[in-house]
């Protein structure tokens, strides 16, 4: 195999800055205290990397386990297991080189091999990893043939061609796959401990890790602690000694834990952002994240209702919505007003000139009001559509909103709120008129939100379909730049309006001021204990 | 009596037998499943996931190798939510926590709530009279869901009392509030039955027998009235008991104590199956046995009553 020397070498580069665990700022005095507690909304289900589906838990995963790259704090791309790689020349093979000196915390060497066994695990039917299809989307070789019980598990596209040097084949070149594995779901494990305990592996006391730390406790519904693993490569550099994450179901009950000095990071529940702030400003912050939230139309033209097979009136029901007011009046969070799918601040995506974002109300009012009337509605004929959304404070917040905006522009709004399950047991099979969606990128970059409105899409719940933006979809994963082709997908999704955009995501916040390494910065929101530190006051 | 007790224990197998069928069906009823979820997940990973739990079986079959699993070996099976658990694991975490808050939390409604009960009948029409009554009404009007998070705020978020939430292997601190929280309603319903009880009894026969021939009121509170006034009271703690060792949601949501009552309401909501039936089961059998103590005791107190 002939590598791209050029290419290699200025990965190399790129990767080779120390990747320091807490990075202490000059004029910094480490605090006496290390420890740190934080809240949890509910249990974390599983302490398997390979079986874990949860953001919560993979916070937990990140300090446990760690994979071939890691996060930076602002998102960007630093070594972790492995040091750098190579990429062939048809961009199709890469080979990892591992550090030597990372090791399990039962003290073995992390080697290649226990990467070959993790990802295999984690297409093999066998393991009924909810993530499998990550392998598919990492487009992993033979990955899809492997989790449909097509190919035997060893036909996947990874060897250790030694115990540091594990090499990964794609079946396309695939220019965000490199980003893609700080995913908690490819991080490696141990097969000896699995392969001894079974399931039971996952337990306090005989989880073998080779994060940063390990598993000190984990009591379901209560807490999990995580203390340090002196065995880790880096722990040299590592400051949080203790780290406990407590369970606590109600938000405003683990505010008041934190007011109170039980916690030093927790959530701030809807609507108290802007009262927090001001009796608490350098504790309450609110930063972008990745998830956009949307109201889908079902335009499945056997199950959809048919007023919405009209772009006209798509568009109508998604001007009138006056998003100002949903973000300053009912969310009071920081969060950005949406008029497109992609969270604005991903990686690399270029907003396309969308013209109703710069309209004012009024004229995106009226303009409704204009498409409704030619689409045949109006007082005579009112539209009449209902909408589908899950129980939830906010969520209600807003449909109440959405309701009185399209009264407005006389439509009649029935909402339905039902059970989470039923709700999307009901989306997924296209059975709804309207109904509240979100959704979080797995990794940053544009593909991770314009791959749902797909037709091949197993997501794509309102049935959108657009032979121009499958086509750009399946360009951009061979294309050298895909972003101008996420633009004019983009473009397309406003032209159509399969969805109406409401808001994009911000992580509001209560975290105690003398807490540092946080990753704020970074838009998927991953943070990593080890880079964490407490300053003196 | 034995005899009594056998057929009693020999009705309660077919009932436990008809709530787990009646369950098992509900649940599957629903619309959802355990691994359905916003991110629709593949097919062939959905079949894997089903072909893993055995839910591509057929129903009857899913049913009864669920049975044979309990009969068989005691194995609630696994949670298909909590996938590094099974449902003994569970209950075997969850129980003993709710189990101990649920009891201390019984006995301070049934210590306060008899005493209270029993002045305010004794004490009839007085402002002692007034104040119970007050008390145990404005204790069954506010709900505890309103109560946990004013005791949050007053103990630890005002006062520094108290933590305000976590087990902690039971410690007494990590114990006050969910106490407080649990047994406050159902002490006030113990007073309220107590009372009125308790003031039929007083104007009985044979109260006004013994105050005839001279006893001392104290006497003829303890040994005649009490006993006969706490019948309908037993009637009502057998599912009380139940209730509370079984666990509130609202005190686990509230207080992250970690028991199973929040995890019963979890599991429906998630179409977590068997760690539901499993949770359903449990409190079934408590019930059953319990409402047979109650009846046992019946007999003790009241030797009008033979089995």
């Amino acid at each position: 195999m002939k590598t791209n020397l050029l290419l290699s070498t200025i990965l190399s580069m790129s990767l080779a800055f120390p990747a320091l665990a807490a990075q202490v700022q000059p004029g910094e005095t480490l605090a006496e205290n290390q420890e740190y507690t934080y809240w949890l909304l509910d249990a974390i289900k599983s302490m398997d990397p390979q079986i874990n589906t949860d953001v919560e838990g993979s916070g937990i995963m990140r300090s446990l386990f760690e994979g071939l790259y890691n996060e930076d704090q602002n998102g960007g791309l630093v070594p972790g297991v492995a040091t750098d790689y190579e990429l062939s020349e048809d961009k199709t093979v890469y080979t990892f080189h591992l550090r030597d000196t990372a090791k399990w915390s039962n003290g073995d060497p992390v080697t290649a091999g226990d990467f070959v066994y993790a990802w295999k695990r984690l297409a093999d039917p066998a393991t009924a990893s909810e993530y499998a299809w990550y392998m598919e989307l990492m487009q992993v070789k033979n990955a899809a043939k492997i989790i449909a019980g097509e190919a035997p598990v060893d036909d996947l596209g990874v060897r250790a061609i030694d115990d540091h040097t594990f090499e990964v084949t794609i079946d396309a070149p695939l220019p965000y796959f490199p980003k893609m594995l700080t995913h908690s779901s490819v991080f490696p494990v141990h097969q000896k401990t699995i392969e001894t305990l079974g399931d039971k592996w996952t337990e306090a006391g005989s989880l073998v890790g080779n994060g940063a730390y390990v598993l000190n406790e984990h009591i379901l519904g209560e807490k999990v602690v995580m203390e340090r693993n002196p065995l880790y490569w880096d722990d040299a550099n590592t400051v949080i000694t203790k780290a406990t994450a407590l369970t606590i179901n109600d938000e405003n009950a683990a505010l008041t834990r934190y007011l109170s000095g039980e916690l030093d990071r927790t959530q701030v529940p809807a609507g108290q952002y802007p009262r927090l702030k001001s009796e608490y400003p350098d504790e309450a912050i609110s930063v972008p994240q990745s998830c956009s939230y949307i109201y889908m139309f079902n335009v499945d033209t056997a199950k959809g209702p048919a007023a919405l097979q009209d772009i006209r009136v798509r568009k109508a029901l998604s001007y009138a919505i006056d998003r100002d007011i949903i973000v300053n009046n009912i969310l009071q969070g920081g969060q950005a007003p949406s008029y497109n799918w992609t969270h604005a601040a991903t990686e690399g995506f270029q907003m396309p000139q969308i013209d109703y974002a710069s309209w004012t109300q009024e004229e995106r009012t009226a303009k409704a009001k204009e498409l409704l009337a030619e689409a045949g509605y109006g007082p005579d004929n009112p539209l009449k559509l209902t909408l589908n959304y899950n129980t939830s404070e906010a969520h209600k917040k807003i449909a109440i909103a959405v309701q009185q905006f399209w009264k407005g522009v006389g439509v009649d709004l029935t909402l339905n709120n039902m059970e989470w399950k039923v709700h999307t047991d009901k989306m997924q099979n296209q059975d709804f008129e309207v109904a509240r969606y979100a959704w979080c990128g797995d990794y940053n970059e544009a593909s991770t939100y314009l791959d749902l409105f797909t037709s091949y899409s197993g997501h794509n719940n309102g049935k959108f379909f657009s032979e121009r933006y499958d086509e750009l979809m399946k360009q951009s994963k061979t294309a050298a730049d895909p972003n101008p082709m996420y633009t004019e997908a983009e473009q397309i999704l406003a032209d159509e309006m399969p969805m109406a955009p409401i808001y994009q995501y911000t992580k509001v916040e209560m975290i105690k001021p003398d807490m540092r390494g946080l990753g704020l910065n970074n838009l998927m929101q991953n943070w990593y204990l080890k880079d964490m530190y407490r300053v003196a006051n | 009596m034995f005899s009594y007790i056998a057929k009693r224990l020999a009705v309660a197998v077919p009932t436990l037998l008809l709530l787990i069928v009646l369950s098992f069906l509900l649940m599957h009823a629903a619309p959802g499943g355990p691994f359905t979820q916003e991110r629709a997940l593949p097919p062939q990973i959905l079949a894997n996931l089903e072909a893993k739990y055995g839910l591509d079986q057929p129903l009857w079959r899913q049913l009864a190798s669920y049975v044979w699993g309990i009969v068989a070996h005691f194995d609630f099976g696994p949670s298909f939510i909590y996938k590094d658990r099974t449902v003994n694991e569970i209950i075997a975490q969850g129980f003993p926590v709710t189990l101990h808050y649920g009891t201390l939390s019984f006995l301070v409604a049934v210590l306060a709530g008899v005493s209270l009960g029993i002045c305010a009948a004794i004490y009839h029409n007085s402002w002692l009279d007034y104040l119970a009554v007050g008390v145990s009404i404005g204790a069954q009007v506010l709900p505890n869901f309103v109560m946990a998070p004013i005791l949050l705020l007053t103990f630890t978020y005002w006062l520094r009392w108290l933590p305000g939430g976590g087990w902690e292997d039971g410690q007494w601190p990590y114990l006050v509030m969910p106490v407080i929280a649990l047994s406050t309603s159902f002490m006030a319903s113990i007073a309220r039955i107590t009372r009125a009880s308790m003031l039929e009894v007083l104007t009985s026969n044979h109260i006004r027998t013994a105050r005839a021939k001279g006893l001392p009121e104290r006497q003829v509170i303890l040994r005649h009235a009490l006993k006969p006034a706490l019948l309908p009271v037993l009637s009502y703690l057998g599912p009380a008991f139940v209730t509370m060792i079984t666990g509130s949601v609202v005190v686990d949501f509230y207080f992250s104590t970690g028991g199973i009552g929040k995890s019963f309401v979890d599991s429906a909501l998630n179409r977590d199956y068997a760690v539901m039936l499993g949770i359903t089961i449990l409190v079934g059998a408590l019930t059953i046995l319990f409402n047979l103590v109650v009846d046992i005791l019946y007999a003790w107190i009241d030797p009008k009553i033979r089995y």
